[in-house]
């Protein structure tokens, strides 16, 4: 637990959240988990970052000021895998998410350990 | 007029079932008129005969008074003749023409005897009664020695042969020791006529010469019809007699206007009693149709209202409801981010930790993260609460779900799961469902802080899925069953009252419906009834 995975070494993650506490915490808990983690605090941000470099896991708030997150993969030509946050789930807003073919939804707040399980799963995928 | 009320009245009141074809207070008024009415034909009828007695009475003693005049008329004649008898120088030539001057044809008649030693012997006589020189006897004799005796008039019937003879007799009008006798031959039992000078025209009158009426001593009579019935009896003194007379009436002396008068009473009375019956049953009926169709108007006035109460009430309500589901909505969705962050700390915090096992700083962070999540939990009802989206159909295997919703919530280590039933398909929100199922879940292991048992069973139905959760905890009340799927109504420590309400909410979406039943201190069972075509499922709100 305490120990970084070395498989997850060379991982790239990008966290985009607007409220600073939430992005934070995660890319704190993601770096404890070995993950090389960088972020953003709003999708225009997210989408240059995502234009300069290729990420393994895109972990990403949908609503946020400016920009939103299902606008962000919208414009993504070819999306790293993407890991939805949103503590508004409803039903638009999902299946919008649903057709922008993303790996996982998650409400917040969620299950840390799901959350881990799940950008390890998109990692894999990814490679 | 008020016929046509009645069923009026009764099909507006629907309620009022006469029996009697008039109100109980007229037919009270009705008898008291008729017994009054009967009561005043009574004694009309008596005051009425009373006058006709009076007035029979009245004639009566104008009869006895005519034939009494006409026996003082006799009276005197026969002391004409004795004192032209007993003048001292008789001449019975003389008291034979005397006495023939007032015979008249109906006197059969005249003597005069004088006491001659013990036996009566005729002196003078005229018409053609005794003979002069003939000696008295029999029923004479005693008649004569009677009025001798009484030294006055005396009077008698005396049967002659077959013919009876009326005879008065004066003693002593001739001097000391003489009657002078006068006898008329009467046919009693032939009815005398009577014309309109008669005394007794307007009656049926019969003289008896005696205090009675004896058929034998009957001197004349009006009537064959002896004898009178209903009569009245006068009774008067002829000399040293009593005579009787025995009038009745053979029609109404009072006049026909009295003799009617009882019936008049009678009929206008009866008139009156139903006329007055007629008119305060009439005004019954109307008040009574007045005062139904008023009460109808009230309640239906007061149904009115009440309805309307209940609608602003509802109404309210829903308006109510709609801004405590935005509040819920706008609160719960702010509180997740920080929620989130919260529990990101918290595992932080745990990772990064560099105490030992056993230090306290642990368990400190699990109280956190239960509590956190709790506050999860809350936020989670609030918002599908305000949520209330509609169900998403689907076939959805109902068996299968239980087991997915109970590995979802563990149950504590002192409650027991058990789960029976077979594999059902119904059509319904699996989401919304296993939603249901969890509220329900928890709310069972809330319900056994003791321990005991869950048992979620599933049985199918004609058109329908039953889910039956059953828990052996502590039961509700009555006050508490009926109020358990009002929102925000909790009896728990924890939680904001929202989870049954949701749930009820959520299956009834699905077309369901949810019963409830409990004993306190044995437990509570919720049973969810699903169709299994979600064709009757109602739109969502």
């Amino acid at each position: 637990m305490n120990g970084p995975a070395n498989l997850n070494r060379r991982h790239t993650v990008l966290v985009v959240d607007d409220e600073a506490g939430m992005r934070n915490t995660l890319v704190a808990i993601l770096e404890h988990h070995g993950y090389r983690v960088w972020s953003a605090p709003d999708g225009e941000t997210a989408f240059s970052a995502v234009q300069e470099k290729d990420f393994d896991v895109l972990v990403m708030d949908i609503r946020m000021p400016g920009r939103d997150g299902v606008s962000v993969l919208e414009e993504l030509g070819r999306p790293p895998q993407v890991i939805l946050m949103t503590a508004y789930a409803t039903e638009d807003r999902l299946r919008a998410a649903a057709e922008a073919n993303v790996f996982a939804v998650l409400s917040k707040p969620f299950d840390m350990n799901r959350m881990l399980s799940l950008v390890a799963q998109a990692s894999e995928e990814n490679k | 007029m008020t016929g046509s009320n009645t069923p009026r009245a009764n099909s507006m009141t629907g309620k009022r079932v006469r029996r009697w074809p008039l109100r109980p207070l007229s037919v009270v008024i009705l008898l008291v008129l008729a017994a009054v009415t009967a009561a005043s034909c009574l004694i009309t009828r008596n005051v009425v005969a009373a006058q006709e007695r009076l007035i029979l009475r009245e004639q009566t003693a104008e009869v006895a008074a005519v034939v009494g005049s006409a026996f003082a008329g006799a009276q005197s004649s026969l002391q004409l003749l004795g004192q032209i008898a007993g003048s001292g120088h008789p001449h019975p030539n003389l008291f034979a023409a005397g006495a023939r001057a007032v015979t008249t044809a109906s006197t059969q008649g005249w003597l005069v005897t004088t006491k001659s030693g013990t036996s009566l012997k005729v002196t003078a006589a005229a018409g053609n009664g005794p003979v002069v020189g003939q000696v008295l006897s029999g029923a004479q004799s005693t008649l004569a020695r009677r009025a001798l005796s009484v030294n006055g008039l005396a009077s008698g019937l005396v049967r002659d042969g077959g013919t009876l003879r009326l005879v008065f007799a004066l003693g002593g009008a001739a001097g000391p020791g003489t009657v002078v006798w006068q006898e008329s031959a009467i046919s009693p039992t032939t009815p005398t006529p009577t014309g309109p000078t008669s005394p007794w025209h307007s009656l049926n009158v019969a003289i008896y010469l005696a205090n009675h009426p004896d058929p034998s001593a009957l001197v004349v009579t009006t009537t064959k019809d002896l004898p009178l019935a209903g009569g009245i009896q006068y009774p008067f003194r002829v000399g040293a007699d009593t005579w009787l007379i025995v009038a009745s009436s053979p029609g109404s002396l009072v006049g026909s206007l009295g003799q009617a008068m009882p019936w008049l009473v009678l009929g206008f009375g009866a008139v009156t009693a139903v006329l007055l019956t007629a008119v305060l049953e009439t005004l019954g009926r109307r008040r009574d149709y007045a005062s139904a169709l008023v009460e109808e108007r009230t309640a239906s006035l007061r149904s009115a209202i009440a309805e309307r109460e209940t609608a602003q009430a509802s109404l309210s309500r829903q308006e109510h409801m709609a801004a405590i589901g935005q509040l819920a909505a706008t609160v719960g969705h702010e509180l997740r981010n920080p929620l989130a962050v919260v529990m990101n700390v918290l595992y932080l915090m745990k990772v990064g930790s560099k105490a030992a096992e056993d230090d306290p700083i642990h368990r400190h962070v699990a109280t956190a993260e239960r509590e956190i999540s709790a506050a999860t939990r809350i936020v989670s009802d609030l918002l599908d609460f305000a949520a209330g989206r509609g169900p998403i159909l689907a076939p959805v295997e109902v068996s299968d779900l239980v087991t997915e919703a109970l590995s979802v919530v563990p149950p504590p280590d002192d409650v027991q799961v058990v789960q029976r039933g077979e594999p059902l398909v119904i059509d319904a929100d699996r989401d919304q469902i296993r939603q249901a199922l969890l509220n329900l879940i928890t709310n069972g292991y809330d319900a056994m802080p003791g321990g005991g048992v869950l048992t979620v069973s599933t049985t199918a139905a004609p058109g329908s899925v039953q889910i039956t959760v059953t828990d052996t905890g502590t039961g509700m009340d009555e006050k508490t069953r009926g109020s358990i799927f009002t929102p925000f109504f909790t009896k728990k420590t924890q939680g904001i009252g929202l989870g049954l309400a949701v749930t009820k909410r959520v299956i009834e979406a699905n077309g369901g419906t949810i019963a409830v039943q409990s004993t306190l201190g044995e437990g509570t069972s919720f049973t969810l009834t699903l169709p299994v075509l979600a064709a009757m499922v109602s739109a969502p709100q």
